[in-house]
C-alpha cells in the first residue's frame, strides 16, 4: 500500500468504487470551482471603492432561485444514478453461498479461518489470485472493521451481527489491511495483510497450514517448547499438536511463517519476537498479552522454538 | 397562548419524544427478547390496570379543579386534593409493583425486558412525582388563598394542568404497549 | 444615543464597579451578562479542546512518536471532539443567541430570565463534570460517540464514559431549556410590527434551530439513560453477548448526532445571513428562500442519520435510502450558498474582518459540504468512512463552517457587547493566519484519507508521503495556535483601548443597533417602529423604506 489506495484498485469491486470516486470528484470539483469563481468575481468587482455607487437594493429573483434549486436536484439525480449503478458492482450480493474465509476481530488482532480446509491463521490471509472469495466478518468483543482498500469496501465486524464481503485480487502481491473502526487502546495496531498468490502457491500454503510442525526433541528449541507448556501460553494460544485450543490470542502453529507481529506493530523477525516475548508492552503497550518476566535465556529458548513453527 | 403555556407545550413536545425513544427501546427488545423474565411472566396487567384508573381519574379531577378555579369557585381546592390523592394512589401502586417485582427477583439487570421496563416506567413515575409536587404547590397556594386569578397566576395553574394531562396521556400509551400488548 | 453618550456609558460602568463586579455576574439573570458568560466559558473550553488537538497533532507529526500513550491519545481525541462540539460550539452559539435575540426582537430580556441562567450554569456544570474525569481516574476514551460495546464497562475500565454521560446530560438539559426559552422569546416578545415574515433571518434560523433542539436533544438524553443503565445497573441493552444490540446504540446516537450537526450549523448560517447583507450594503437575496430552506433542512435532518452507519452492513436498500435522503440536504443548503453569493453581487462590499470571515465561510463550508456529499454516495463511504477524509470533512464544516461564522459574529457584535471596536488591523492578521493555518491543517487530510490513513490512530506506519502530509497538518495546527493567540490579544487589548463603537458602527439595520453599546440593563429606551425587515434602514431612508420599494415593485 503506497499510493492513493482508494484510487488504486486491484479488484473489480474496488475498481467500481474508484471509478465512481473519480466521476464524483469531477462533478463536485466543478461545483466547487463554480462557487469559488462566483465569490472571487464578486470580491473583485464589488469591493468597496471610494467612487463606488451605493449598492442596488435588490431583494431577489424567484426565477434565479428556482434555477439554483433545480440545477442541484438534477445533478444529484445524476450522482444518484451513478451510485445505484455502482452499489451492486462494488459490493456484490451474497445469496446463500458459504464463506471461503471467516474473519473474526479481536482486541487487537484478526483471526481467520478457512472453513473448507479448516486452516486457522492470524493477521495474515492468503488468497488465490483472480478468484472472488466470500469473507464472513464477525467480532469476538467490540466493533471492528475489516478493510483492505485495494481489494474491497470496508465492512464492520460487529458482535451479534454477521457481515459478508467479497474480496479478490487480480494481481499477485501483498495488500495491506487495517481495522477501520475504533476498537480501544490498540486500534492503531490491528492491521493485517492479504497475500495474493497463484493457485498452486496458495494450495501449498494452505496445506502447510494444516500440517503440524515437527516437535523439537532437543536443544534450545525443546526448552522453548517445554516453556510453552509450563507457562500459561496455552491458556490463550493454540498450537496444533499441543493441548488446548483457546483463541484469546492468535494461533501460533505457524507463527514463524508470518510477516507481521502483533497486528503490524512490528515485523516478524527473531529480534522483534524476542522483544515481544520479553515485554509485549515495548512493542504494543496496551495489548492483552501479559508480560511473563522471563529471563533472557528463557526468551531466547522461546524464540528458538517459535522459529521452528513454520 | 401565553408565554408559560407555550413553554410548557414545547417542553412536553420534547418529553413526548423522550418517552417515544424509551418506548422504542422497549419494543425492540419485546420483538427480540433475550433470556430472563418477560412482560408476560412478570407483570400483572389486571392490578396495574386498576391503579391506572386512579391516574386517569386524576386527569378528570384536575380538569374540574381548573374549571372551578377559572370560575373563581372555592371547589377548586377540593378537586386539587382529590387529584393529589388519586395521583398518589397510582404512585403507591407503582411502588408496590416494583417491590413485588424486586422480591420475585425481577431487577433491572435481569433481562432486557426488565431494564427497558424499569427505565420506561421509572421515568414515567418520576414525571408523576414531579407533577404531584407541582400540584401540591398550587394546592397549598389555593388553600391559603394566595393564588389569585391574575393572568400570570392563571398561567401557572394552566401550565401545571397541561403537564398533568400529558403525564396521564403518556401512561395511556405505556399501559397499552407494556401491559396490554404483552398479553396479546 | 450619540457616540459621546456611549463613551459616557463606558465611563459610567467603570465608575460603578458593582455593575461589573464578580457577584453581579454570578447572580445575574440578565441575558446580556449570561450571553457573555456563555461565550467566555466556550472560549475557555476552546483553549482546552485546542490544546488537546495540538497534542494529538504533535503525536502524529511523525510516525513512531511517543509523546503520549495510546490510551491517553484515545482520551485526547474523545475529549477534543466532545469538548469542541458540546462545550465550545453549542455554548458559544447559545450565548450569542441569548445576547442578540432579545435585542433583535426589541425585548427587554428573554422570556424566562431565570431559566436562562439555569441553562448556562447547568451546561457549565456538565462541562466541569466532564473535565473532572481527568482527575477521577481517566477521561472518556471511547470517542465522541462512545460506540457500544466499547463504551460498556466490560471494555472501558475507568469511569470516563460515565462522566461523559453525566456531562452530556448536563449540556443536554441546559440546551433544551435554552432552546425553549429562545423559541418563546422569538414567538412572544417581538415588538409590535415585527411579524414573522419580517423577522430578521438570525431570529428565523434560531427559531427553527430551537425546534430542532427540542426534538433532537431528548433522543440523546434517552440514549444516555439507557447507556447509564448498562454502566451502573449492570444491564445489557447494548451488549450483544447478553442479548443486547450494539447497533441500537448507533441508531440512537446518530438519531441525535445528525440533527446535532445542523444544530451547530444553523446558528452559523444565521450569523452569515446577518453579516453578509450588512457589509454588502443590500438586503439578503431571496429572504423567503433562505428562511424556507432552513425549515427544509431541519425536517430533512431527521431522516438521514444512518449515513453514519453505511459500513455497518444493513443492506443495500437501507443504505440507498439514506444515501439519497442525505444528498437531498445539499439542495436547501445549496440555496443558501447561492443566495449569500448573490447577495454579494451588485453590492458595495466592505471587507471588515467580520465580512472576511463570512465570505471565507461560503467557500470553506462548500468544501466541507461537498465532501459530505461524497460520503452520501454510499460506495464512496464504504472506502472513505473512518479515514482522515472524514476528519477533513468534519473540520471543514465545523471549523471552516461553524467556527468561521462564530468569528464573523464576534467581530460583528463585539462592539455592541463591549462598546469598543475590535482592532481591524489585528483582525486582518487574525483572519489570514486562521485561513492559512486552517487549510494547511485540514486540506491535506483529504489526501491522507484517500491514501488509507484511518482516523483515531495514535501512530502510523512509515509509508511514503504519510509523514510529509501529517507534518504539514501539524504545522498548520500550530499556525492555528498563533491565530488564536492573535485573536485573544485582539480581544484583550481592544477591551482596554479599542475605539469607542457608538450605537451603530456598521451602519446595520436590525434593532440591536438602535440602542447604545453596550446596551443598558433594560435594553431600550425606546424601540424604533418596525414596518419591514430592516427597521434602521427604513428610519434612515424613509423615502425608500423596504415596504415602499416592495409595494412599488408590486410584490
Ligand atoms: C456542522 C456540522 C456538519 C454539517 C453542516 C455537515 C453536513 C453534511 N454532512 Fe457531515 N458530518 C459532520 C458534521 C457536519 N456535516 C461530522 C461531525 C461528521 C462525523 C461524525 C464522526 O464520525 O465523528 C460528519 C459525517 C458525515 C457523514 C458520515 C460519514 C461516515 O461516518 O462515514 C456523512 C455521510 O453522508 C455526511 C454527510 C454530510 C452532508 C451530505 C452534509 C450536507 O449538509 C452538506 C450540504 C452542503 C453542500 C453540498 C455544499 C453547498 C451546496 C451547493 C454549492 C449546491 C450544489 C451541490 C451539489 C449539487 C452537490 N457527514
Ligand atoms: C468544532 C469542532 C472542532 C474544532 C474547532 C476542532 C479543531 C481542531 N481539531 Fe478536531 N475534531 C473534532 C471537532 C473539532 N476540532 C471532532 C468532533 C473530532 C472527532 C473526535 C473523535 O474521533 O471522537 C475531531 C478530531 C480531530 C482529529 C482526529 C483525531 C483522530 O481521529 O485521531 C484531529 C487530528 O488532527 C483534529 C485536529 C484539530 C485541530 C488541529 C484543531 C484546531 O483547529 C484547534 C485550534 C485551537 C487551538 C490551537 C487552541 C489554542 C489554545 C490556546 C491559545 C490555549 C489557551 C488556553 C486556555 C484559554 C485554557 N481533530
Ligand atoms: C492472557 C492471554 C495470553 C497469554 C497467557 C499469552 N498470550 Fe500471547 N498473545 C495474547 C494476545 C491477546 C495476543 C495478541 C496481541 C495483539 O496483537 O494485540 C498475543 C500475541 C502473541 C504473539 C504474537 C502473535 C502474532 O502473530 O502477532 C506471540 C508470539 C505470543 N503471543 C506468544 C505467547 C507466548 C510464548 C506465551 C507464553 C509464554 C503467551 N503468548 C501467553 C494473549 C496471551
Ligand atoms: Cu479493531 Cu479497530
Ligand atoms: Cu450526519
Amino acid at each position: 500500500m503506497t499510493g492513493v489506495v482508494t484510487l488504486n484498485p486491484f479488484s473489480p469491486q474496488a475498481a467500481a468504487i474508484s471509478h465512481l470516486f473519480i466521476a464524483i470528484l469531477i462533478i463536485l470539483g466543478g461545483i466547487f470551482l463554480l462557487v469559488t469563481a462566483l465569490v472571487i468575481v464578486a470580491i473583485i468587482r464589488y469591493r468597496d471603492r471610494p467612487d463606488a455607487p451605493e449598492a442596488r437594493q435588490v431583494f431577489g429573483s424567484h426565477r434565479l432561485e428556482i434555477a439554483w434549486t433545480v440545477a442541484p436536484i438534477l445533478l444529484l439525480a445524476l450522482i444518484a444514478v451513478f451510485m445505484i449503478r455502482a452499489i451492486e458492482a462494488s459490493d456484490p450480493p451474497v445469496g446463500d453461498e458459504h464463506p471461503d474465509i471467516r474473519v473474526t476481530g479481536h482486541q487487537w488482532w484478526w483471526e481467520a479461518q478457512y472453513p473448507s480446509s479448516g486452516a486457522l491463521v492470524a493477521n495474515e490471509i492468503h488468497i488465490p489470485v483472480g478468484k472472488s472469495l466470500l469473507v464472513e466478518v464477525d467480532s469476538a468483543d467490540v466493533i471492528h472493521d475489516f478493510w483492505v482498500p485495494e481489494l474491497a469496501r470496508k465492512i464492520d465486524a460487529i458482535p451479534g451481527h454477521v457481515n459478508h464481503v467479497w474480496i479478490r485480487a487480480d494481481r499477485p502481491g501483498v495488500y495491506q489491511g487495517v481495522c477501520a473502526e475504533f476498537c480501544g487502546a490498540e486500534h492503531t495496531w490491528m492491521r493485517l495483510i492479504v497475500v495474493a498468490e497463484p493457485q498452486a502457491d496458495f494450495d501449498a500454503w494452505q496445506s502447510a497450514q494444516l500440517t503440524n510442525p515437527p516437535t523439537p526433541k532437543e536443544g534450545m528449541e525443546a526448552r522453548g517448547l517445554q516453556l510453552v507448556k509450563d507457562q500459561t501460553c496455552l491458556n490463550c494460544h493454540a498450537i496444533s499438536g499441543l493441548p488446548g485450543h483457546k483463541n484469546i490470542g492468535p494461533d501460533l502453529t505457524h507463527i514463524a511463517g508470518r510477516q507481521i507481529l502483533a497486528g503490524g506493530a512490528a515485523s516478524n523477525t527473531p529480534e522483534n519476537l524476542f522483544r515481544w516475548l520479553k515485554d509485549p508492552a515495548s512493542i504494543k503497550p496496551e495489548s492483552h498479552m501479559p508480560n511473563f518476566q522471563l529471563s533472557d535465556d528463557s526468551v531466547h529458548a522461546l524464540v528458538a522454538y517459535m522459529e521452528t513453527l513454520k | 397562548m401565553s408565554k408559560s403555556k407555550l413553554a410548557v407545550s414545547l417542553f412536553i413536545l420534547s418529553e413526548a419524544n423522550f418517552f417515544a425513544l424509551l418506548i422504542i427501546a422497549y419494543l425492540y427488545f419485546h420483538a427480540y427478547p433475550g433470556e430472563g423474565p418477560t412482560a408476560a411472566t412478570s407483570l400483572n396487567a389486571y392490578r396495574t390496570g386498576i391503579f391506572s384508573i386512579f391516574l386517569f381519574a386524576s386527569s378528570a379531577t384536575m380538569m374540574l379543579a381548573s374549571r372551578s378555579y377559572r370560575a373563581k369557585s372555592s371547589a377548586a381546592f377540593g378537586w386539587l386534593i382529590a387529584t393529589l390523592v388519586l395521583g398518589g394512589i397510582f404512585l403507591f401502586g407503582q411502588v408496590r409493583e416494583y417491590m413485588e417485582l424486586y422480591a420475585s427477583g425481577v431487577t433491572a439487570n435481569r433481562s432486557l425486558f426488565a431494564t427497558t421496563f424499569f427505565t420506561l416506567t421509572g421515568f414515567h413515575g418520576l414525571h408523576v412525582a414531579v407533577g404531584l409536587l407541582a400540584i401540591a404547590a398550587i394546592t397549598i397556594l389555593t388553600g391559603v388563598g394566595t393564588l389569585g386569578t391574575s393572568a400570570r397566576e392563571a398561567d401557572a395553574f394552566g401550565s401545571v394542568e397541561i403537564y398533568w394531562h400529558f403525564v396521564d396521556g403518556v401512561w395511556v400509551v405505556i399501559f397499552t404497549i407494556v401491559y396490554l400488548w404483552a398479553f396479546l | 444615543m450619540s457616540d459621546i453618550a456611549a463613551s459616557d456609558r463606558i465611563a459610567e460602568l467603570e465608575a460603578n464597579p458593582e455593575r461589573i463586579g464578580f457577584l453581579s455576574w454570578v447572580a445575574s439573570v440578565d441575558h446580556k451578562q449570561i450571553g457573555i458568560m456563555y461565550m467566555l466559558s466556550a472560549l475557555f473550553f476552546f483553549g482546552l479542546g485546542g490544546l488537546e488537538a495540538l497534542i494529538i497533532r504533535a503525536q502524529l507529526a511523525m510516525p513512531g512518536n511517543h509523546i503520549v500513550t495510546p490510551d491517553t491519545f484515545n482520551q485526547l481525541f474523545s475529549m477534543h471532539g466532545t469538548t469542541m462540539i458540546f462545550l465550545v460550539v453549542m455554548p458559544v452559539l447559545a450565548g450569542l443567541t441569548a445576547y442578540v435575540i432579545p435585542l433583535m426582537v426589541g425585548a427587554r430580556d428573554v422570556a424566562f430570565p431565570r431559566l436562562n441562567a439555569f441553562s448556562f450554569w447547568v451546561q457549565l456544570f456538565g462541562g466541569v463534570l466532564l473535565y473532572f474525569s481527568f482527575v477521577a481516574g481517566g477521561a472518556p476514551n471511547a470517542g465522541w460517540f462512545s460506540y457500544a460495546p466499547l463504551s460498556e464497562p466490560a471494555y472501558s475500565f475507568n469511569n470516563g464514559v460515565t462522566y461523559w454521560i453525566l456531562g452530556l446530560a448536563g449540556v443536554g438539559v441546559g440546551s433544551l431549556a435554552g432552546a425553549i426559552n429562545m423559541a418563546v422569546t422569538i414567538l412572544k416578545l417581538r415588538v409590535p410590527g415585527m411579524t414573522i415574515r419580517r423577522l430578521p433571518l438570525f431570529c428565523w434560523m434560531t427559531l427553527v434551530n430551537s425546534f430542532l433542539m427540542i426534538f433532537a436533544l431528548p433522543v440523546i438524553n434517552a440514549a444516555l439513560v439507557l447507556l447509564l443503565a448498562d454502566r451502573l445497573l449492570n444491564a445489557h441493552i447494548f451488549t450483544p453477548a447478553f442479548g443486547g444490540s450494539a447497533i441500537l446504540w448507533q441508531h440512537y446516537f446518530w438519531g441525535f448526532g445528525h440533527p446535532e450537526v445542523y444544530i451547530m450549523i444553523l446558528p452559523a448560517f444565521a450569523i452569515i445571513s446577518e453579516v453578509i447583507p450588512v457589509f454588502a450594503g443590500k438586503p439578503i437575496y431571496g429572504y423567503e428562500f433562505v428562511a424556507g430552506s432552513t425549515v427544509a433542512i431541519a425536517f430533512m435532518s431527521f431522516a438521514v442519520w444512518a449515513h453514519h452507519m453505511f459500513a455497518v452492513g444493513l443492506g443495500h436498500l437501507f443504505d440507498l435510502f439514506f444515501g439519497i435522503s442525505t444528498m437531498a440536504i445539499a439542495v436547501p443548503t445549496g440555496i443558501k450558498i447561492f443566495n449569500w453569493t448573490a447577495t454579494l453581487y451588485q453590492g458595495r462590499l466592505r471587507f471588515t474582518t467580520a465580512m472576511k470571515f463570512a465570505v471565507a465561510f461560503i467557500v470553506m463550508f462548500t468544501i466541507g459540504g461537498l465532501s459530505g456529499v461524497s460520503f452520501a454516495v454510499v460506495p464512496l463511504d464504504w472506502q472513505l468512512t473512518d479515514t482522515y477524509y472524514l476528519v477533513a470533512h468534519l473540520h471543514y464544516v465545523l471549523f471552516g463552517g461553524a467556527i468561521f461564522a462564530i468569528f464573523a459574529g464576534i467581530y460583528y457584535w463585539f462592539p455592541k457587547m463591549s462598546g469598543r471596536m475590535l482592532d481591524e488591523r489585528v483582525g486582518n492578521w487574525h483572519f489570514w493566519i486562521t485561513f492559512i493555518g486552517f487549510n494547511l491543517t485540514f486540506l491535506v487530510q483529504h489526501l491522507l484519507g484517500m491514501m488509507g490513513m484511518p482516523r483515531r490512530v495514535f501512530t502510523y506506519p512509515d509509508w511514503p508521503w504519510w509523514m510529509t502530509l501529517n507534518m504539514i497538518s501539524t504545522i498548520g495546527a500550530f499556525v492555528l495556535l498563533i491565530s488564536v493567540i492573535v485573536f485573544l490579544w485582539n480581544i484583550v487589548s481592544s477591551l482596554n483601548h479599542g475605539e469607542i463603537a457608538g450605537d451603530n458602527p456598521w451602519d446595520a439595520w436590525t434593532l440591536e443597533w438602535a440602542t447604545s453599546s453596550p446596551p443598558p440593563v433594560e435594553n431600550f429606551d425606546l424601540v424604533p417602529p418596525v414596518h419591514g425587515r430592516r427597521p434602521l434602514w427604513d428610519l434612515k431612508h424613509p423615502e425608500r423604506a423596504d415596504e415602499l420599494v416592495a409595494a412599488a415593485a408590486g410584490k
